[in-house]
């Protein structure tokens, strides 16, 4: 009883705390995709190098790990910045040439970060070391970090849509683009926005991913297809969607194996994402 | 027939005899594999742009490969069939589960449609990851026999088991395919599938019946994926699902590079394409694991300036040659 109990609590923390980085994932896969229209596949290796950016400001430079994830960020919305005006904004409109540029950079990011830093696993500091008891079952405390990120991330991002006048114009971009443009909104000055706030967004994930767990190259697939899956389930463009799918997905996630195996908790959330498509392609929580 | 037409055959037929003769002047099995993987990534890539046609990208290609791989593979090895009932097979049972759900599936659009598609892959794949007492989970299936010897009047008995043979049999067999794909190209099916593109509501209104078309378009290129499959099952003799192997992620995304490299809007455009980028990454193999950054700066470098593809160069160099005639006589 006391064992199943622990599994269970245990599980609950690391579904948690998983759900938070898919949320982090999502809410900029979702981000760039209503805004721009663009599926960006890459997102995943962007998430894979804000980590390693992370690991190589701690273990070369010695720079503290908030900070450094701070500094990845930056460093990553800034790289997103680019790539928005650089590659994406050129073929924009045209969904298979959108699909292969993000396909081309999922193969740059991911061979360089081979070619630099190897196949083999690295590890980043613990956002926090010790462990919380609940009902006499210790969980780690780096969970909790993991999981007030995530969060505070989230209702940052809310506040900002919801509060600012960039914010409104985004949100006005993303319903109805003709719209904004006559009410003088420059979608050339938005994008980049979206895009920045996504990948910055994405840095953060993958960093508090490689604290947590290990880091490797692969490791941006994963994060892209759960990714994925939450803007399905959630709605292609819906934030609140998104925030509600990636906490359910993250404890399917975390205690399904614990019942199941992993097989059932690879497939499950994927037959989902195809009912949901083929029955209510809209998600659950989208408009229209 | 005039004359350009004739001369484009002759081209063809001297480009097919050319790929014949290549793996005997190569003359070692190593080479002979590469085309092998060649001639069955054209067959795939040329089954995406048969949905393409349609105007959708579809992520799920290499899905329906893996069970005209699994299908002949289990054929063979469990029922005793020919390499041929296995092959055909797969292709069969590839194209009966697209038609099965092809009609859920074609009502999907763009984004829609390819994420439907690359999540219906990863559960296939995953299905044949852990489904161990018929696809070996993964430890995958091994022992998959090479096709039986062929006799052929007046040649004699032919054995599969070389690379170089088996270079043969594959190319003959992709060639067939490749010749009916041009032939539903050309045909009122295509001109059905543009007019569903174009502008799938006036297809309706001028009767043509939209969803059996996109099903039937479906249908038919995941036959031919599964075909492809069959004849990598059969080269490899072992098959697995992991995640990084031929049924993962990448080799999915490898196609639509190929596919759009080539030339996306061309019939020719995804054989080009799958040569000219995996002849890329065989002579780069000094670059090592930079060899993927190549293909993605080569791949952004055509969306951003070429994108019609190297099979749409000629008509450009042709316009820009135009251009120049016409600055120098004026």
């Amino acid at each position: 009883m006391e064992t199943s109990l622990s599994f269970v609590l245990q599980a609950i923390a690391n579904g948690l705390a998983m759900g938070g980085l898919y949320i982090l994932v999502a809410l900029g896969l979702t981000l760039i995709l209503s805004i721009m229209g663009i599926l960006q596949l890459a997102h995943g290796e962007i998430y894979m190098i804000g980590a390693y950016l992370v690991y190589y400001l701690t273990s070369s430079l010695g720079i503290s790990l908030y900070i450094a994830i701070l500094i990845s960020m930056g460093a990553m919305g800034l790289i997103g910045l680019v790539l928005e005006r650089g590659i994406f904004r050129p073929c924009k409109g045209d969904f298979l040439s959108v699909i292969t540029v993000a396909i081309a950079l999922t193969l740059i990011l991911r061979s360089y970060a081979v070619a630099q830093f190897g196949l083999f696993e690295r590890t980043v500091p613990k956002l926090a070391s010790g462990s919380l008891v609940f009902f006499g079952v210790a969980v780690p405390k780096d969970r909790f970090v993991a999981m007030l990120i995530a969060a505070a991330m989230s209702v940052a991002l809310y506040l900002f849509l919801k509060m600012t006048r960039y914010g409104q114009a985004m949100f006005a971009c993303a319903q109805n683009p003709e719209g904004a443009r006559l009410r003088g909104i420059n979608p050339d000055l938005i994008s980049p926005m979206a895009m920045m706030i996504g990948c910055a967004l994405a840095a953060a994930g993958g960093a508090i991913a490689g604290s947590i767990w290990m880091l490797t190259p692969t490791m941006g697939t994963l994060p892209l297809v759960k990714g994925l899956i939450i803007i399905v389930i959630g709605g292609m463009g819906s934030l609140s969607g998104a925030i509600v799918a990636g906490i359910f997905l993250g404890l399917m996630d975390g205690i399904i194996p614990v019942f199941f195996g992993p097989v059932v908790t690879s497939i499950a959330p994927l037959v989902i994402v195809v009912l949901i498509l083929l029955v209510k392609p809209q998600g659950l929580f989208g408009h229209g | 027939m005039d004359s350009k037409r004739l001369l484009s055959i002759f081209g063809v037929l001297l480009l097919i005899v050319f790929s014949f003769a290549i793996a005997p002047f190569l003359g070692n099995p190593y080479w002979s594999s590469v085309l092998i993987m060649i001639v069955i990534n054209i067959l795939l890539t040329s089954s995406l742009r048969t949905i393409f046609i349609l105007d959708e990208v579809s992520l799920g290609q290499v899905g329906f490969t893996l069970i005209g791989a699994y299908v002949s593979a289990l054929v063979v090895m469990e029922l005793g069939l020919s390499f041929w009932a296995g092959l055909i097979l797969g292709g069969v049972a590839s194209a009966f589960i697209a038609m099965a759900v092809g009609y859920p599936f074609m009502k999907l659009k763009g984004i829609y449609f390819s994420i439907l598609t690359l999540m219906t892959t990863e559960i296939l794949r995953l299905i044949a990851y852990s489904w161990k007492p018929v696809t070996g989970g993964q430890y995958g299936l091994t022992g998959i026999p090479s096709p039986n010897p062929l006799t052929l009047p007046g040649i004699g008995e032919i054995n599969f088991s070389s690379m170089n043979n088996y270079y043969y049999l594959a190319l003959t067999i992709v060639l067939v395919c490749l010749f009916i794909m041009y032939i539903i190209e050309k045909s009122h099916l295509s001109r059905k599938w543009i007019a569903i593109k174009d502008a799938d509501n006036l297809a309706l209104s001028v009767g043509i019946n939209v969803m059996k078309y996109k099903v039937l378009n479906f249908t038919i290129a995941c036959f031919f994926a599964g075909l492809a499959g069959g004849l990598f099952a059969h080269y490899q003799g072992l098959l697995s699902a992991g995640a990084t192997g031929r049924f993962g992620v990448m080799t999915t995304l490898n196609l639509v590079i190929y596919m759009v490299i080539g030339g996306k809007s061309k019939f020719s455009g995804p054989i080009i394409g799958t040569i000219a980028i995996m002849l890329l990454m065989e002579f780069a193999r000094p670059l090592d694991n930079l060899r993927p950054m190549l293909v993605g700066a080569v791949a952004i470098i055509f969306v951003l300036l070429l994108p019609e593809g190297i099979a749409g160069l000629p008509v450009r160099l042709k316009s820009i040659g135009k251009k120049y005639v016409s600055g120098v006589l004026r």
